[in-house]
């Protein structure tokens, strides 16, 4: 079986997330390359999945899914979009197994067949027996997720569930654990195995007598709320890079109006669309904070490339490439991105620009910001109403966004061409608004 | 190491918790394990208890995510964890006032003030942790570094009064909303994605204007944050547009007018000595 790919999903989530209401059900179907009746299966697969999460809730809560995973900051640091990682499908019998074997672990150690016993014991009758095979290959996926474990000992072998973590911490040790995986999982990244602990870790304080109040004590401000859907290609990627195998993947482009597009047998019907069969070779991964976006840096035939994680959809491994080669291509990458600002790899200029000093306020937000966000650039000279600020950077393009968020504390004072772009861009700036 | 393993499954997930299973899998030890590494872990944890989780984890792996991953653009870290972070929500969730002495923009230092605290924020941008919390004497909703606070100590409070504040508090940060509209510059739909990721980080809602090809982003907002949509907005520059807001409309037009100014003097010194 082709293995279960949640390229739509993705898609999907993210164009709600960024677009929350902006389109009707056709204007979406579309823009995702998918019919209106695919859409409605996905709406309503996805919603399967937030609901059973959310089973305790009352009705009336039970919103709708695009309500559901509208961001709202005071309500709680949970992060909505995680049930997307909740949704590989598993047969209901199956299901219904592996939480009874599991829930039978909880309590002491067992071999297969006193599970299997305890098992057909407690089906209701007149279905399908399973054989000790299933009861095995069960326990072997289990154990290889780290979930259970085979205690030390004389065959037949007994299995436990490997609960250490929580078994042997005290009430106060669990709430220091939790609150360390809230906040780790909310400031670093990867987060999404962070996410997914600390959901475990809430349910266990919650069904151990903690009230909500307790287990939500912390916010996170301005946070990039799609930014863990793309971490479902990380580990993939992750994976070849650690291999050095290249990989192929049909890339969107943020640029095109499509973002996806059902994979299809027949060829003939995959001339229509927008998206780019591409094949290379990655090197390394970037996240860059000032938009909560991921890329993928490559090497392909033209040389160094650069993908946006968004656009990544049916990504497979390739065949692996020699060792010292792609020593040689990472290093040729390393040293061609030490001065982006975030990725660009043009040639490298030196900025300089005057900060001014808030007038009247202290703390002096404006080296703070300068400080905390300036990356490898350095304050060079100071004096009582402002200071120069310099930095070496492949091309301008990426670090004027944020030199023009200062306002009139910054000047650009070089590159020339720079400086005449923000008086440019200030001119219409100020056009926008002059009859205010 | 795939994310989308069957046993994080949904129904697999609701099952274990109807019968009270706790699960973790080797992802998520790594994944501990490796933050566990962070300078932060001293902080969060005593010493006891670290040396206790590290040796349950002994067995699990590391993740080397680090080794291929290059983070760009963030905000220099300066603080994960603060020491204050261990007390304080032990303070909210048992729900009892505090007495806080703590330093005020003018430098003064604010002695034994009694209030009621409500959560803990951490600011993505700043990295450093808040307090928020209610001053009972001034009746004031008061958000405050926790670097500034000097002391911090439990005052009993009637359970029935920090219900009421607290419940008041929710009700207050909702009525502090206030609406902003900004329109994409249509020539700059084909950086739509760039743009609305830019967005993201509000609670707002996307409208679009089928007939004139025209994206309008509600941004829905308390009165503190405007100044971060600001630096937002000019960060984005002639790509947006504010269409309702007065008090953006005026920031932005302040903003470019003495952003000119400070240009225009110059650049004239520059054409003399060059």
């Amino acid at each position: 079986m082709a293995r279960e790919s949640f390229d739509k999903e993705i898609q999907f989530l993210r164009m709600l997330v960024l677009t929350s209401g902006a389109f009707s059900r056709q204007q979406f179907a579309e823009r995702l390359g998918i019919s209106v009746h695919t859409f409605d299966k996905t709406i309503r697969r996805l919603k399967d999945v937030v609901s059973s999460m959310h089973q305790h809730l009352p009705q009336e809560q039970r919103k709708e899914l695009s309500e559901t995973i509208r961001f709202s900051y005071y309500d709680s640091a949970d992060p909505l979009l995680l049930f997307l990682f909740r949704a590989k499908s598993v047969k209901e019998s199956e299901s219904q197994r592996i939480s009874l074997l599991l829930g039978a672990m909880n309590e002491q150690a067992l071999t297969a067949m006193e599970l299997l016993d305890m098992y057909c014991g407690s089906l209701s009758p007149g279905l399908p027996l399973p054989d000790e095979k299933t009861i095995r290959s069960d326990l072997k996926y289990l154990e290889e997720v780290g979930v259970i474990k085979r205690e030390s000992g004389p065959r037949p072998y007994r299995y436990r569930i490997q609960d250490e973590l929580v078994r042997s911490l005290s009430d106060e040790e669990l709430m220091d654990l939790y609150d360390f995986v809230d906040v780790m999982a909310n400031t670093q990244v990867p987060s999404v195995q962070g996410y997914l602990l600390r959901d475990g870790l809430k349910k266990h304080l919650l069904r151990n007598q903690a009230r909500q109040h307790a287990v939500e004590p912390f916010l996170y401000k301005y946070h990039y709320y799609s930014r863990i859907l793309d971490e479902a290609h990380l580990f993939t990627l992750l994976h070849a890079i650690r291999q050095r195998r290249k990989v192929h993947f049909l890339y969107f482009s943020p640029k095109s109006e499509q973002s996806y597009v059902a994979r299809s047998t027949n060829p003939l019907f995959e001339r229509g669309t927008e998206g780019k069969t591409e094949k290379t070779l990655p090197l390394k991964i970037v996240y860059d904070h000032q938009y909560g976006r991921w890329y993928l840096l490559s090497y392909g035939r033209e040389g160094i490339r650069k993908y946006r994680m968004e656009g990544i959809t049916q990504i497979e491994e390739d065949e692996s490439v020699n060792e010292a080669w792609y020593e040689e291509k990472k290093h040729e990458l390393a040293e061609k991105i030490r001065y982006s600002w975030l990725i660009d790899t043009g040639r490298p200029v030196t900025v300089r620009a005057r900060f001014y000093n808030p007038e009247d306020s202290e703390p002096n937000f404006v080296k703070e910001r300068v400080r905390l966000q300036g990356q490898w650039g350095q304050i060079v000279m100071e004096d009582e109403h402002s200071f120069l600020y310099e930095i070496t950077v492949n091309g301008t393009t990426e670090i004027k966004p944020w030199l023009r968020s200062f306002g009139s504390s910054c000047e650009v004072l070089e590159p020339a061409r720079l400086r005449r772009e923000m008086i440019a861009e200030w001119k219409e700036i100020q056009a926008y608004y002059e009859s205010v | 190491m795939n994310l989308f393993e069957k046993i994080f499954n949904h129904q697999i997930i609701s099952r274990l918790e109807d019968s009270g299973t706790f699960m973790v899998t080797s992802h998520e030890r790594a994944w501990l394990k490796t933050m566990l590494d962070h300078p932060a872990a001293a902080d969060a944890f005593t010493p006891g208890t670290l040396d206790k989780l590290r040796s349950i984890l002994e067995p699990d792996q590391v993740m080397d995510t680090s080794r291929h991953l290059i983070e760009k653009a963030r905000s220099q870290e300066q603080q994960v964890y603060h020491p204050l972070l261990r007390p304080l929500r032990r303070h909210i969730m048992n729900k009892t006032g505090i007495r806080l002495t703590y330093q005020i923009k003018s430098g003064r230092v604010n002695t034994d003030h009694s209030g009621c605290p409500y959560k803990l924020e951490y600011s993505m941008v700043k990295r450093e942790w808040y307090l928020l919390w209610y001053h009972t004497r001034h009746h004031a909703f008061m958000r405050t570094r926790l670097k500034n606070i000097h002391s911090v100590a439990a005052e009993p409070m009637e359970p029935s009064m920090a219900e009421g504040i607290l419940k008041k508090l929710g009700k207050k940060l909702d009525s502090r909303r206030s609406e902003a509209v900004i329109e994409i510059i249509r020539d700059y739909n084909e950086e739509l994605s760039r743009i609305l990721y830019a967005f993201s980080s509000f609670e707002k809602n996307v409208e679009y204007d089928t007939e004139n090809d025209t994206y309008r982003v509600r941004v829905s907002l308390s009165a503190d944050e405007l100044e971060y949509l600001l630096s937002k907005l000019r960060f984005l520059g002639k790509r947006v547009r504010v269409m309702e807001g007065d008090y953006l409309k005026r920031r932005m037009l302040e903003a470019s007018t003495k952003a000119l100014d400070r240009y225009g003097v110059i650049s004239e010194g520059e054409e003399l000595s060059s």
